[in-house]
């Protein structure tokens, strides 16, 4: 399995390596929003308080959302959307090993890649821009490192099995775009879920939304204390639970129906 | 640099529009598709809006519906985008790749023309209807009527804003005649448009700048949507005008310099 695991990884290291131009246009793309939402937030907020967030704790939060974003997202949804009708599953599919693993191993040479330009971005900007700067908090640091694998292994789970259904329908990517479009509100993407009308934080609460960034970004900022961290970690365990459980279901009805495009 | 735009050219667009929505109406599902989609995304950016104006009044100095007629005329441009420049010049970056300009070059006609012009997906026209509803409507919460003069600065500033996004998607895929590898260049535009989101007083001092002098997304929302409103004078219709002039100048003259570099790539 290592011995596997380490080909895909260089497999798709190298892949990322030849198409290294358009990965700093995806990673351009995926900061943009974010900075767009601070630029707001950054008028917005003057020299006052919104909710507890002065200016600099609004840059903090994006940069850190930044970060964990590209830390944990994933495009699985439109592969396999795109596996499916085109029959490129077929030869996956006689492989020996599973297709998630190369998946897996696709969204780890990306974000190894991608992430470190944002984290040295960071750095960077923090010489120069104290707003951004983060308190030395190691410990800190690691739970947030453990938080950001348990949501980006949540995502994967959860940009699979949208994919997957590509098995029944040809609108699966359209799936994936409503949930990005509601996750915009409920993940935290559009600003800190304190600053959400209750109603909205309250259905945010009860869904799976707020374990895929915006736990993870407020355990780095710090946002996030005491017995927050703790319910935090349970949500990402218990929403995890339910979306392997969940790609199990589709992965093996979806097989079953499965009949194949393509020789 | 001369633009010549014979009678001939005039009659190729119309055959390749006319077989473009014969071949689209086969697809009639995806007006729905593509209405419901719409309504999605304005929905969502009402939303957002209305998470910003829950703490604050202004932004940028513009209230509420004003920020919403700019929301309009956004998606109209939005529609003009998906609608032609997308699948029109949007697919050079893959055909300087893998050669199939040439079959582009070899025609006799305006090669910038037909590449740009050569596609239309009229099912994405419903954006630019349902934009331009919504800027009205807005219009209407503000109470404006806006007089003829303003009217027709707003057609003319609203002309100019197709006229410069068009021309920032001919600068972004000239450069794919330099970095033949990147294949989604457009995702460079769709990063730099998220900015024209929201009125550019909104930003601060520096991406200001950039906005209006540099990359001039300012002038394709901020602008149309200020001439509707009269946060500026009709006169802001003239020089909306002149800046177009000017940035359709400078694409063309890109395009020209850029389409010398190329060699083909299937010969």
């Amino acid at each position: 399995m290592i011995r596997q695991y380490a080909a895909l990884l260089r497999n798709a290291w190298l892949v990322d390596l030849q198409y290294r131009a358009s990965i700093v246009l995806w990673l351009l793309w995926g900061v943009t929003e974010p900075a767009v939402a601070l630029g707001i937030w950054w008028a917005i907020a003057g020299d006052g308080q919104i909710a507890g967030y002065a200016r600099a704790d609004f840059a903090r939060y994006f940069f850190a959302l930044m970060l964990v974003n590209q830390l944990t997202i994933a495009w699985d949804s439109w592969y396999l959307d795109g596996w499916i009708r085109e029959g490129e599953l077929n030869f996956r599919l006689a492989r020996p090993l599973h297709p998630a693993h190369e998946a897996v191993a696709e969204n780890i040479a990306y974000k190894a890649r991608t992430a470190s330009v944002i984290l040295v971005v960071w750095l960077l900007t923090s010489l120069v821009w104290p707003a951004v700067r983060l308190p030395f908090a190691p410990a800190r640091w690691a739970l947030t490192a453990l938080a950001v694998l348990l949501a980006a292994a949540m995502r994967f789970f959860i940009s699979f099995t949208t994919g997957l259904f590509a098995f029944w329908t040809t609108r699966a990517s359209a799936i994936m775009e409503l949930h990005a479009g509601v996750s915009l509100f409920l993940s935290g993407r559009l600003a800190p879920l304190a600053l959400l009308p209750p109603a909205v934080a309250g259905v945010a609460a009860v869904l799976w939304f707020p374990y895929m960034l915006a736990f993870p970004v407020e355990l780095l900022t710090g946002a996030a204390q005491g017995a927050a961290v703790a319910r935090g970690f349970a949500g990402q365990l218990v929403w995890l639970g339910v979306w392997v459980a969940a790609y199990r279901f589709t992965w093996t009805r979806g097989l079953r129906r499965y009949g194949a495009v393509g020789g | 640099m001369t633009i010549r735009i014979p009678q001939s050219a005039i009659r190729i667009l119309i055959a390749l529009w006319r077989l473009n929505v014969v071949e689209e109406l086969q697809y009639r599902a995806n007006l729905v598709a593509s209405l419901l989609g719409t309504l999605f995304w304005i929905g969502t950016a009402l939303l957002t809006l209305a998470v910003f104006f829950s703490h604050t009044t202004r932004l940028g100095g513009w209230d509420y519906w004003e920020v919403v007629v700019l929301l309009g005329v956004f998606n109209a441009l939005t529609g003009l985008i998906e609608a032609v420049l997308r699948p029109g010049i949007g697919r050079l970056a893959g055909e300087v790749r893998s050669g199939g300009l040439d079959l582009v070059l070899a025609k006799p006609v305006d090669a910038q023309g037909f590449v740009s012009f050569r596609r239309l997906d009229i099912w994405r026209l419903s954006d630019v209807v349902l934009g331009l509803a919504l800027a009205g409507y807005a219009l209407h919460r503000l109470g404006r009527t806006p007089g003829l003069l303003q009217l027709g600065a707003f057609v003319v500033a609203l002309a100019s804003a197709g006229v410069v996004v068009y021309s920032i998607w001919v600068v972004l895929m000239s450069l794919a005649f330099w970095f033949v590898s990147v294949e989604n260049l457009s995702v460079l535009f769709d990063a730099v448009y998220e900015g024209a989101r929201y009125p550019v007083s909104a930003y601060p001092e520096a991406l200001r700048f950039l906005f209006v002098y540099l990359i001039p997304i300012a002038w394709t929302t901020t602008i149309p949507a200020s001439a509707l409103t009269g946060r500026l004078g009709p006169e802001i219709g003239l020089a909306a005008a002149a800046v177009a002039a000017i940035v359709f100048a400078l694409a063309r003259l890109l395009w020209r310099t850029a389409l010398k570099h190329y060699t083909g790539a299937s010969g």
